[in-house]
């Protein structure tokens, strides 16, 4: 009994060690799956070291799109093996100083968004996201300048409102922002550095900038104020015939005050209205609704189209106070996004003879989305087309009579533009070819 | 058994199979590469950042969205643009491969040269002798395709990259041939081409009544074969009497830091090349190597520079200068002090990553300063080449006359 037991239990120990060596090897492999689950592409580094850690949420989505998270999912992850071997390399070889993770992600996303080549959706980093965020009151203040991205990746004074801290400061047209308050704008977007120069009214921004014809860049020093934009000035031109309404922007009250001048100029009994769009970098589209209908009558105003291929009309109503008298709408390549609605829809429903530049070509629409870090990407969801189905973007508005206007035109005080309006008007033809301002009909 | 063996056996399982869940997640950890062995442990519900915001442009963005080679590229170099360093920079694989070749002073191909018109297309000039011209290739061909590949509109360096391949490969191409522009398709096998990178020559004239021999040497980049390029025309330029030297380093914008020390070397007896300052590193001092052919310290040099010689060639015009063994005649040159260094990446991609400054043997900073030449030449090349000829002719003179 004694031995049989004995090797029973010898039995017993052999097969419960052969089921345990099963069943170890079992976990073993169980263990290398669980290694290799947690070690999936996207976490490779630690948390502290890598710029690209998983982040602890997933983003709030402002716009009412649900499929996000799932296609998410469902996509391949980016080649993170990849993109840390180069950062490994970065950290031990480097001569400089290492950027931070979080200027690294910023980096990383500015260059992902660059490779869609669209200049128009843009990263903003969580520093600049924040400051837009707290400039939704709707209380512009800061230096009375609007600003653009230049193709080199520079960002551009385009133009300054009469009487602001900018015009007075001396600040010109086309001058490149190098830094603000010392802060470099080297990888900075034309909104990240429109975040910087704003600021509480009464203090102080120091603007380094660099202009043609000087060789080295200088600073200027201007007190923020609390910007009041004229949206709209008006006067009696030709004979004092002819009304000219001038729209600066699209901005909320700009149907209201243009309506108002309008009113005041057709109490005057005018023969014809000249509308000038020129440098108006557009606004709501709301606005350019509102807008077109002063003019036009029932009708197509623009086409939008989104990514997912929808098409959206948008139509003028009939109750406009200027759906009849004779207009030229003036434009140039600062004429941008609702300004181009307009002057196309314009031009599509021969309401308008448009003289002056082909316009900007800024016809789509961006959606804000905010990411788990607090920045901001903003995506180019739609594009804009005229009635007759001409697309916007890319491309602009060319208008019906192209008159160029030369930079030493305005400082002479001359506007070959406006003047090429008046003798259409007058007298129905533009005005006789002469070396500046050129004079051609468009190509279409 | 009893109870308490049976618990004991138990336990001891769990333990058991705890530890061994223990090792095979070490010896994963084991298997994996270095920089994955610290592994990120958290809820696999979140998503990477980047993820997150391509999600967004993949969901929204109403354009074509391109593919994610080049997305992740795009965010290498979004990263890179963060150091503010215009040399630290992300290569795309054919560009590499090229750049690789260049490097190596050599490459598997036909012996072509590329060349393009004005409608884009490619106009190949076939070497004399070279695989391609044996194989009837004609200047003024233009190519139509390459394996079979119908060249796009734009095409770029992906072309050069399509034509080079290992030795010994056969690459058949189409040519499109003159006006009535006739197909035409060749099967050439790829043969060893060698880059050159130095010329040289001897100028003759007199000082006094003596005949004088400069050997003129230009290099044009620094490849893995120019020191022994350099050697050999030493060699030739003193069998055929050289009696002073005049190194052409312009328009050179540099390339392989160990190619410039070779050079160097044939016209420096001892010391110091250049210094490399690392940022964690004490420094590297770069010799002067040993060389079977050294130009007699006796012989005047002229090094001609211009606002183009740059990196390895400054190091080179820097060298001979603070060693007082040459003159520098020429412009002002580029001013590039920085050391890349070039990792090839897992799919044929690369990074260059500024990862040292040099420094001249007298301890000037290279970067961004550029050498001042000692005779200030503005005018032509010609006027240089003029100018440096009077001044080994002169010092040959007072050589002379010392004598």
């Amino acid at each position: 009994m004694q031995t049989s037991s004995v090797k029973n239990q010898t039995k017993q120990i052999i097969a419960l060690g052969i089921l345990g060596a099963f069943i170890g090897a079992l976990v073993f492999i169980l263990g290398i799956a669980i290694g290799v689950a947690f070690a999936r592409p996207g976490g490779l580094l630690d948390a502290g070291a890598s710029p690209f850690a998983v982040s602890p949420s997933i983003a709030a989505n402002p716009v009412a799109i649900n499929d996000t998270a799932a296609e998410q999912g469902r996509q391949p992850s980016l080649n993170y093996a990849l993109i840390n071997d180069v950062l490994r390399r970065l950290r031990t070889q480097w001569y400089g100083e290492m950027p931070s993770s979080a200027q690294l992600t910023d980096g990383a996303i500015k260059g992902m968004v660059a490779a869609l080549g669209d200049e128009f959706t843009q990263y903003i980093e969580p520093r600049f996201a924040k400051l837009l965020n707290e400039d939704i009151s709707g209380v512009f203040e800061g230096i009375g300048a609007t600003l653009r991205q230049t193709p080199a990746g520079g960002v551009q004074i385009v133009r300054t409102f009469p009487g602001s801290p900018a015009e007075r400061g001396g600040i010109l047209p086309g001058d490149i922002i190098e830094a603000v308050n010392g802060v470099s704008t080297q990888g900075l977007n034309s909104i990240e550095v429109a975040a910087l120069v704003r600021g509480p009214r009464g203090s102080e921004v120091t603007l380094t900038l660099r202009r043609a014809g000087r060789t080295r860049p200088f600073d200027v020093t201007l007190v923020r104020e609390r910007i009041e934009i004229p949206l709209v000035s008006s006067k009696m031109v030709g004979d004092g015939s002819i009304a000219y309404v001038s729209l600066f922007d699209f901005s909320q009250p700009a149907s209201r005050q243009l309506e108002k001048h309008l009113k005041e100029l057709l109490d005057k009994r005018p023969s014809a209205l000249i509308l000038d769009l020129r440098d108006n970098p557009g606004g709501l589209l709301s606005q350019a609704q509102e807008v077109g209908d002063i003019f036009l009558k029932q009708g197509v105003l623009v086409i939008e189209r989104d990514y997912r291929g929808n098409k959206k009309v948008t139509r003028t109503t009939d109750r406009g106070i200027a759906q009849d008298i004779p207009m030229v709408v003036l434009v140039n390549g600062g004429s941008a996004s609702a300004a181009e609605i307009v002057a196309g829809a314009m031009q599509d429903r021969g309401r308008a003879v448009l003289i002056g530049e082909r316009t900007f070509g800024k016809g789509s629409v961006q959606s804000p989305q905010t990411l788990s870090n607090g920045g901001q990407l903003r995506i180019t969801i739609e594009r804009w087309y005229t009635p007759n189905d001409r697309a916007i973007h890319g491309t602009g508005i060319t208008p019906d009579y192209i008159v160029n206007s030369a930079p030493e035109d305005l400082k002479e005080g001359k506007d070959p533009q406006l003047e090429a309006a008046i003798a259409f008007l007058t007298t129905g033809k533009t005005p006789p070819p002469t070396p500046i301002p050129t004079v051609e009909p468009a190509r279409r | 058994m009893t109870r308490i063996e049976k618990g004991l056996a138990v336990v001891a399982f769990v333990l058991w199979s705890a530890m061994l869940v223990a090792v095979g997640y070490a010896g994963h950890m084991l298997l994996a590469p270095a920089e994955a062995r610290t592994v990120y442990v958290q809820s696999g519900s979140a998503l990477p950042l980047l993820d997150e915001a391509w999600g967004h442009v993949r969901a929204h963005f109403i354009g074509t969205v391109p593919s994610n080679t080049l997305r992740d590229y795009g965010a290498i170099r979004g990263a890179l643009a963060t150091l503010n360093d215009p040399y630290t920079t992300f290569i795309e694989p054919q560009p590499r491969a090229i750049e690789r070749d260049h490097m190596r002073g050599q490459f598997g191909g036909i012996g072509v040269s590329f060349r393009q018109n004005e409608r884009g297309e490619f106009v190949l000039t076939p070497a004399p002798d070279g695989p391609a011209a044996k194989a009837g290739v004609r200047e003024g061909d233009v190519l139509f395709s390459v394996d079979g590949y119908v060249l796009p509109p734009a095409a770029d360096f992906e072309v050069m990259a399509r034509v080079r391949g290992p030795v010994g490969t056969p690459v058949t191409i189409e040519v499109l041939r003159g006006p009535d522009r006739q197909r035409l398709r060749f099967t050439i096998v790829r043969q060893l081409i060698e880059i050159h990178t130095v010329t040289w020559r001897t100028i003759t004239s007199t000082v006094g009544t003596h005949p004088f021999v400069v050997g003129y040497l230009k290099i044009s980049s620094f490849t893995d074969r120019t020191g022994a390029e350099v050697q050999r025309a030493v060699a030739h330029l003193m069998e055929a009497g050289a009696q002073a030297y005049m190194i052409d380093l312009r328009d050179n914008g540099g390339g392989a830091l160990s190619a410039a020390i070779e050079a160097t070397s044939a016209f420096l007896k001892d010391g110091v090349v250049a210094f490399e300052i690392r940022r964690s590193q004490p420094n590297i001092e770069h010799r002067v190597r040993s060389m079977s052919v050294r130009v007699g310290e006796d012989q005047p040099i002229a090094v001609l520079v211009n606002a183009n010689t740059a990196s390895a060639a400054e190091v080179m015009a820097a060298a001979l200068r603070d060693h007082q063994r040459a003159q520098l005649v020429g412009e002002k040159t580029f001013g590039k002090g920085s050391v890349q260094l070039i990792f090839e990446l897992s799919d044929g991609s690369a990074v260059r990553v500024t990862a040292a400054k040099w420094l001249t043997p007298a301890r000037h900073a290279l970067d961004g300063a550029g050498l001042v030449p000692d005779v200030e030449v503005k005018g032509s090349p010609a006027e240089q080449e003029a100018r440096a000829m009077e001044i080994l002719r002169s010092a040959a003179a007072k050589h002379m006359s010392m004598r």
